[in-house]
């Protein structure tokens, strides 16, 4: 094991994310980011992990991606910590030449990936859809206005981050015939001011989410707890069904939180997914765009979810359903 | 036990606001409604229960045009005691490093032993600003936040932050330092009069972002798009009937129902 950083000019750099031992599924996406971003610019590409002592979370992902992958070994550092998480991945990137930086557009990334931008001189993007590349310049899109526009973004400093929205990008398939590549390096446990402690479950999702057929979801547009009993007498129409909620639903108090769906809820892919009053933004569809079939029901015609959806039902929520159930009866 | 909280606010256009693109370039109609960042109400909350029961005082600070005064009288209404206005009058609104840097350029000297922001900006939903300031003034930092309290003798701050799919994390942190709020951490007050009437008779400072330093953006804005459709997006025509019964024969066909 060497104490040293291998010196290659000009990486990307994708950082994994884990969690209870296990790689998240999200590290696959930014390898694919990464690969094409090294791709498109010539550069070369690793995938960065950084675990505790006793973990052999790079050497998994060498195995499954078969990409050179290092691991940084840091004794403690078993659960996510963003003030050390930022500061071993300054003083490992500062000496690396890293000409960019992808972390996922998660609560984990957010703790770090601006932050070390600002460590770095580097600019920072948050939350990429899409990296597009002309004439050897990338283009990087990404959401804004609740995902109601897509704004495309050249960064013109000599160095990069990026936090890339879950879901964006496929994940990178496992390898068949390349050899994997990982370099370990150790480093202390950096001096930190804050202290965490292992992530817990707060929010057990409800199990019925993950079973149904069909899901009728609420959002900000349904307007009051009143409209949920609607929506519920929706869901009965249909045959193993369940109803759920986005996130403003759920903290406006109007279901549980078990209900939730999205970034910070449950991700779901029923057969049918009936989105009601719900505008569509990135953080709820990373957690419902794998339903079989989407119909949105929404007053406004730019709302996003439109856009995802196979039958677009521009209407006042209360008055359609109404006039659905009134047709289903007959 | 005396706590000055500095709380950085957004004014944000309303999220039924209807865009128009011109070369691009995103265009609000003249009659568009501009609201606090909804984010930064929660925030502004968490700062004035925190501070009421330590006798504190709450600052907020906004930087943009002229009419983002509107937010500040707005947090002045829930009770902010002091209003701070940096005033952005370029075209291009600024990027977050800009945000940040200006905040940490007036900072210093303040005193303050929380700073709290929303966890993002409804707008342009970047999340950075937070994280980078406190990079800039060096500061122990906690994203997503949705629970916060002093810690023992008021020593510090413990915090709840959120991450995905339902998991939490209890992070302790030093003052002073910055916290990105999530939604759900409280229920925000309403402005009250009495709040509103001494906002009146104390304006908020108002300092030219102008005669700052500045570092550059080092991003270009290339242009926006309306987003494209990933999937049929059948938008269904006629009378709400004509549409009910269109829904009923698609799920139908499909054996939904």
């Amino acid at each position: 094991m060497a104490d040293s950083v291998p010196q290659i000019p000009g990486r990307v750099v994708a950082v994994a994310e884990h969690r209870e031992g296990v790689v998240s599924p999200v590290t696959w996406e930014l390898v694919s980011c990464g690969r094409q971003l090294a791709q498109t610019q010539g550069l070369e590409f690793c995938l960065l992990v950084l675990e505790g002592q006793n973990q052999n979370l790079g050497l998994e992902a060498a195995q499954y991606c078969g990409e050179r992958v290092i691991a940084v070994k840091v004794p403690g550092l078993e659960t996510f910590h963003g003030e050390a998480q930022r500061l071993i991945l300054g003083d490992v990137l500062a000496t690396m030449g890293a000409m960019a930086v992808i972390g996922a557009h998660t609560t984990s990334g957010m703790e770090w990936a601006p932050g070390l931008a600002v460590s770095l001189s580097a600019v920072f993007i948050a939350g990429v859809e899409a990296c597009e590349s002309a004439e050897g310049q990338v283009t990087l899109v990404r959401a804004c206005h609740h995902g109601k526009l897509w704004e495309k973004l050249r960064p013109i400093a000599e160095r990069l981050v990026l936090s890339v929205q879950p879901g964006a990008f496929e994940a990178a398939v496992p390898a068949k015939d390349s050899t994997p590549v990982l370099e370990v390096i150790e480093k202390e446990y950096p001096t930190c001011r804050t202290e965490v402690e292992p992530p817990f479950t707060m929010v057990k999702h409800d199990a019925a989410l993950g079973r149904a057929q069909v899901i009728v979801a609420a959002g900000r547009g349904v307007g009051g707890p009143a409209n949920i009993a609607l929506l519920r007498e929706l869901a009965a129409l249909f045959a193993n069904s369940a109803l759920a909620g986005s996130r403003p639903v759920c903290d406006y108090g109007w279901l549980g939180f078990q209900k939730q769906v999205g970034l910070t809820g449950a991700t779901v892919s029923p057969r049918l997914y009936i989105a009601c009053g719900i505008s569509g933004a990135p953080q709820h569809i990373i957690g419902m765009r794998g339903a079989d079939v989407i119909v949105s029901i929404n007053s406004d015609p730019e709302a996003p979810i439109h856009k995802i959806s196979d039958v677009a039902v521009i209407e006042d929520l209360t008055t359609f359903i109404k006039a659905f159930m009134k047709l289903t009866v007959e | 036990m005396f706590m000055r909280i500095l709380v950085m606010i957004k004014q944000v256009c309303e999220p039924q606001s209807l865009f128009e693109l011109a070369d691009g370039r995103i265009v609000l109609s003249p009659a568009t409604r501009f609201q606090l960042n909804t984010y930064d109400e929660y925030a502004l909350e968490a700062a004035l229960s925190l501070a009421s029961g330590a006798q504190g005082e709450v600052t907020a600070l906004t930087i943009g045009p002229a009419n983002a005064q509107a937010v500040l009288t707005r947090a002045a209404g829930m009770g902010a005691k002091k209003c701070v206005h940096l005033l952005w009058e370029a075209e291009a609104p600024p990027s977050p490093i800009q945000v940040a840097a200006l905040a940490a350029d007036w900072i210093p000297g303040q005193e303050f032993e929380l700073i709290l922001t929303g966890v993002m900006s409804q707008d342009s939903m970047n999340g950075a600003v937070g994280p980078m300031l406190a990079a800039l003034l060096d500061l122990p930092l906690a994203t997503s936040v949705v629970e916060l309290e002093a810690g023992p003798g008021a020593q510090g701050i413990r915090a709840v932050r959120e991450m995905e799919g339902g998991h939490r994390q209890f992070i302790k942190l030093p003052t002073p330092c910055l916290l990105t709020i999530q939604s759900s951490v409280n229920q925000p007050r309403y402005p009250t009069l009495s709040n509103l009437l001494r906002a009146k008779a104390n304006p908020p400072q108002v300092i030219e972002a102008s005669s700052r330093n500045l570092p550059p953006s080092e991003v270009l804005h290339l242009g926006a798009d309306f987003p494209e459709s990933s999937r049929a997006g059948l938008v269904l025509p006629g009378s709400t009937e004509e549409k009910a019964a269109a829904l009923l024969r698609f799920l139908q066909e499909r054996a939904f129902l």
